[in-house]
């Protein structure tokens, strides 16, 4: 203990110093920039392919996982075009069918549509949304937040890297020997019995599947030991910024469900393979034994797709308000409450498949897992509450995260409702319930904290005003193209349709024109990060004044992350009686100027 | 108070007795006890949630204008805990879930449980069509095409009626759905699944045109596929055609197939189970085309080849993967246990009259 404080003491002095010393004092070479070139091209390449730091792990995580989702999106792009129009027979001949076979048969054509949207799901659930907040901005951040110099286990982190590439180049590998149309959901027996001609590549794609989930079950116990072991000197459980007490229940859940997938994908390559007989009702399996293995994992993952969404928000919300976390407790007990409960959900994705008693209960549980989800957004409102709010474009895509999860939100509560339920299920409404909540809240809450500590990631600030003009296109866009799905999937239009009937035509025609503001929003971004990275002023240490630990080192930190080991005297909230380090208000903000700054 | 005004009815009205934006939300078509019920009970979550959503984004939108930080930042001293508060709003929304849950359950039971004295029907779903079987043991054989040439079944229904309808598929997962019901149950290969409702009114003034039930009022609805279940899974569609009780049970009697030739026969069971798939203009589709198919020599996926002939044709439905037709897949699911070896023997005669290479023996001439 008093070996402790001798040890804090002795860094109080150190830092100190450290405020006014500002940028890359050290000498030695450990005290450069992360990014820093380590020599010619190749030799550069082959540091950052090697690499154990957290913070090169997370930046190829980000590239990686942004290109996905840009693979993703043109796939939901070309499934929106699809979607302009229904397929119709006009003298003999086909129209308003995009994707058409060379034979000319109408089902030949449904069957590439297929493909793809089974494209769009596979890459961004198991590529894009499951990975992407804690692979990436986990992999940099928790280490950083913690004031530790790495994760616990760096070696295991690289390696959960190569497991995810090579799961990811199995899955494109099976894209381009044609891809699969089993959905993302792999289903029974469709999935034991389609496409036998080539049947290698559902194999495929159901590896990759199996593959990546390793890569998940690596960096969630890397994660989990890092928070128990790792943190700072003074930082107790609860003075842990809530994005690492999202990260961390996230990864207990990765680490407790994602082996239930494994096996069951496993079982299902063995049925494809082997014919045993699990699922198959044709040789004596049962197809719902599947849904039930699938949902066990795929439930809890849901929150493992929301709840670093969650952390994000929570940073955001305080930071850019100025303003401590309302309720910070609640919080922290509610993610791990989603986390727990979230085990015990599973059926409610099949009531249209089980008897009536096991129908209540998934129900009945589903409202439950609505409790703490509801608490977290009362208490981010409440945050907003005599605080300083500055609309910077992390701010605005946090207000707009509070409008479109809500909304995914409350559209849960009927498809929890039994009766409700029976008839929107598989329907559109479903369709645009989950993207209220994946895309309205894990995608759009991703991109918020890109911005949030793109300035920390590469020492480069971005454009707000263009930033903020792309939050609005993505906004626009995303409404338009899912709020009329909430109208469709109510008046009767099935999920997983190539064609339709006319009367859900002009609603359909809505989303198409939606996605494409939507990719015109994301194109905006694009442009701005690029611009940013070519010609960004360079970024201060705590641009917005924050107060974890982040915003205490460098911009972009320094390859160990601290000069010298922090103590933590402050909770990450605590605004109303601390001055947060190295801050300038007026760095921030200055959107009028913004323009002029960057000419320096 | 807000219980209050839903106990009365008040705001659950505005949304369940027919105004515009319950058709805005549902469409008009809906019909029956049961979506009355569901339409009833979403109208109650919907008052819910707007109400909730409003009392949020309101407080966003207000704090954020009023707090919008002006000069250097400095946070308004306020509690960043409450304990009365946090209790009240984790203890009301679990009060008004447990409701939402009972409803919900009430109106399930209500579906899964079948009515009283219903008429039973059997539900046959395969890749891509749906067959419904009259307790008569008739099969509609009305028609109607889609935008996209598929043709699809139109089933008779009767009107204000209690139906029971035990569900099995052929092969894959497929969900019976008929948005204007407001629900839905899936369609099994390894089990019965059953889904009851009371048929609503016939609304509307279509009347019957042709055939020998001209002037019968009717309604029809859609019936869709809700699980995927492969390339046509966007047309494993039906019209559901709602006419009166008396006029229903003359139109399912006059369809009991006695009487038919073996040709016809076949033609019936080609159309009802097996056009998705096959047609009979020669143009290709899931399955090779029938036209002149019966007595032309086939080549196989496994490099070997063979006459389309009666033998051959048998294990086809029985057998089909056990010999893939070469540049197709193994779509087709075995037909043993639903065609007879009557019904194979109809079909093969079926074939014969759309073959060119089809040579009838000597003596048949
Ligand atoms: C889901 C689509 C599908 C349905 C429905 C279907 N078939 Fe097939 N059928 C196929 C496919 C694909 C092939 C080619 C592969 C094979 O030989 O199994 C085929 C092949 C055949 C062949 C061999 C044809 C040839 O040219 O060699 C016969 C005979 C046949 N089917 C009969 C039937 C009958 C009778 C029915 C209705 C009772 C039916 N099929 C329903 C998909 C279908
Ligand atoms: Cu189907």
């Amino acid at each position: 203990m008093s070996e402790k404080a001798a040890k804090a003491d002795g860094n109080e002095d150190m830092s100190t110093i450290n405020h006014h010393g500002s940028h890359a004092v050290g000498g030695h070479h450990d005290e450069g920039s992360y990014l820093a070139p380590k020599g010619g091209l190749v030799s550069t390449m082959w540091a950052w392919a090697t690499t154990i730091d957290h913070k090169k792990l997370g930046v190829m995580y980000l590239a990686a996982v942004l290109t996905l989702f840009f693979l993703g999106g043109v796939a939901a792009l070309a499934v929106r075009v699809e979607l302009f129009q229904p397929t119709t027979m006009v003298n003999g001949k086909i129209t308003g069918q995009v994707f058409q076979d060379a034979g000319g048969a109408v089902a030949a054509g449904h069957a590439i549509y297929n493909r793809i949207f089974t494209l769009h799901g596979a890459i961004m659930v198991f590529m894009v949304i499951v990975p992407g907040i804690p692979s990436a901005l986990g992999n940099f951040l928790l280490p950083i937040m913690l004031g530790a110099k790495d994760v616990a286990f760096p070696r295991l982190n690289l390696l959960s890297w190569w497991v995810y590439v090579v799961g990811s180049v199995l899955g494109v590998v099976s894209i381009i020997m044609g891809g699969v149309d089993t959905g993302w959901t792999f289903y029974t027996p469709y999935s034991t019995s389609t496409d036998w001609d080539v049947y290698m590549r559902v194999v495929l794609m159901i590896g990759a599947a199996f593959v990546l989930g390793f890569s998940s079950i690596l960096t969630g116990l890397n994660f989990v030991v890092t928070v128990h072991k790792l943190r700072a000197p003074g930082m107790g459980w609860f003075d842990m910024p809530l994005f690492v007490w999202a990260i961390y229940s996230t990864a207990i859940i990765q680490v407790l469900a994602t082996p239930v997938i494994g096996i069951t994908l496993l079982l299902l390559i063995f049925e494809r393979l082997f014919h045993v007989g699990i699922f198959d009702p044709a040789i004596g399996g049962d197809p719902v034994l599947f849904q039930h293995f699938f949902w066990f994992y795929s439930h809890p993952v849901v929150y493992v797709m929301i709840l670093p969404a969650f952390g994000i928000i929570s940073e955001l919300i305080t930071v850019h308000a100025h303003k401590k976390i309302f309720g910070y407790r609640a919080m922290a007990f509610a993610s791990l409450g989603v986390a727990f409960v979230s085990f015990l959900v599973w059926g409610h994705h099949m009531f249209a498949s089980m008897g009536e008693m096991a129908s209540a209960v998934f129900s009945a549980l589903t409202f439950l897992v609505a409790i703490p989800t509801a608490v977290k957004v009362f208490n981010w409102v409440a945050t907003l509450y005599k605080g300083s709010i500055q609309f910077t474009a992390p701010m605005v895509y946090a207000l707009f995260f509070l409008f479109l999860f809500t909304i995914g939100g409350l559209t849960g509560l009927p498809l929890g409702t039994l009766s409700t339920d029976l008839h929107l299920h598989d329907s559109y409404f479903v369709v645009a319930h989950f993207h209220y909540v994946m895309m309205g809240g894990t995608i759009i809450s991703f991109v918020a904290g890109i911005h949030h500590w793109w300035p920390k990631m590469f020492g480069k600030m971005y454009n707000e005003r263009w930033a903020i003009v792309g939050a609005c296109l993505v906004f626009i866009g995303f409404n338009l193209t899912f709020f009329t799905q909430f109208i469709l999937g109510t008046r009767g239009m099935p999920r997983r349709y190539a064609t339709y009937i006319p009367e859900f035509t002009e609603l359909h025609q809505w989303s198409t024109y939606g996605s494409f503001i939507l990719l015109l929003g994301f194109l905006v971004h694009l442009f701005v990060f690029i611009h940013s990275l070519v010609a960004g002023r360079p970024a201060p240490k705590n641009p917005w004044g924050g107060l974890s630990l982040e915003w205490e080192t460098d911009s972009p930190p320094i390859e160990h992350n601290f000069h010298h080991e922090p103590l933590v005297k402050h909770g990450p909230y605590d605004f109303e009686t601390t001055v947060p380090p190295h801050w300038d208000p007026k760095d921030y903000p200055i959107p009028a100027s913004n323009f002029a700054a960057e000419k320096h | 108070m807000m219980t209050s005004l839903f106990e009365h009815g008040l705001l659950s009205a505005t949304l369940a007795e027919g105004n515009a934006l319950r058709d805005f939300i549902f469409g008009t078509g809906g019909t029956g006890h049961h979506a009355e019920m569901v339409e009833e009970t979403f109208a109650w979550i919907f008052w819910i949630s707007a109400f909730f959503f409003v009392v949020l984004m309101g407080l966003t939108v207000l704090w954020s204008v009023q707090y919008k930080r002006r000069a250097t930042p400095v946070a308004l001293v306020s509690s960043s805990h409450n304990t009365v508060l946090e209790t009240l709003w984790t203890v009301i929304p679990l009060g008004i879930l447990a409701v939402m849950f009972f409803k919900g359950f009430q109106g399930y039971l209500d579906l899964s449980v079948a009515p009283a004295g219903a008429i039973e029907m059997d539900v046959r779903a395969a890749k891509w069509d749906w067959r419904i079987i009259y307790p008569n043991g008739a099969e509609s054989t009305e028609r109607e095409k889609l935008g996209s040439a598929k043709e699809i079944p139109i089933f008779y229904m009767p009107a204000e009626t209690p139906v029971k309808l035990r569900m099995v598929s052929n092969d894959v997962l497929h969900s019976f759905w008929v948005p204007d019901f407001r629900g839905k149950f899936d369609v099994m290969p390894n089990r019965y699944t059953y889904y009851g409702f009371t048929s609503g009114p016939i609304k509307g003034e279509k009347k019957l045109e042709a055939g020998p039930f001209a002037g019968t009022p009717y309604q029809d609805h859609w019936l869709f596929c809700a699980e995927y279940c492969g390339d046509s899974h966007s047309e494993m569609a039906a019209v559901v055609r709602m006419v009166p009780r008396e006029t229903w049970a003359k139109i399912v009697d006059s369809w009991s197939g006695a009487g038919l030739t073996p040709v016809e026969k076949g033609k019936r069971l080609y159309t009802i189970q097996c056009a998705s798939c096959h047609s009979i203009d020669g143009s290709k589709n899931t399955g090779p085309s029938w036209k002149d198919a019966f007595g032309k020599t086939e080549t196989f996926t496994d490099g070997t080849s063979g006459v389309v002939d009666d033998a051959y044709v048998r294990e086809s439905i029985y057998e089909p993967a056990k010999k893939l037709v070469a540049g197709y897949g193994p779509q087709m699911a075995s037909f043993k246990g639903i065609l007879s070896e009557d019904d194979v023997a109809a079909i093969i005669e079926y074939m014969k009259t759309i073959s060119v290479n089809h040579k009838p023996a000597e003596g048949q001439k």
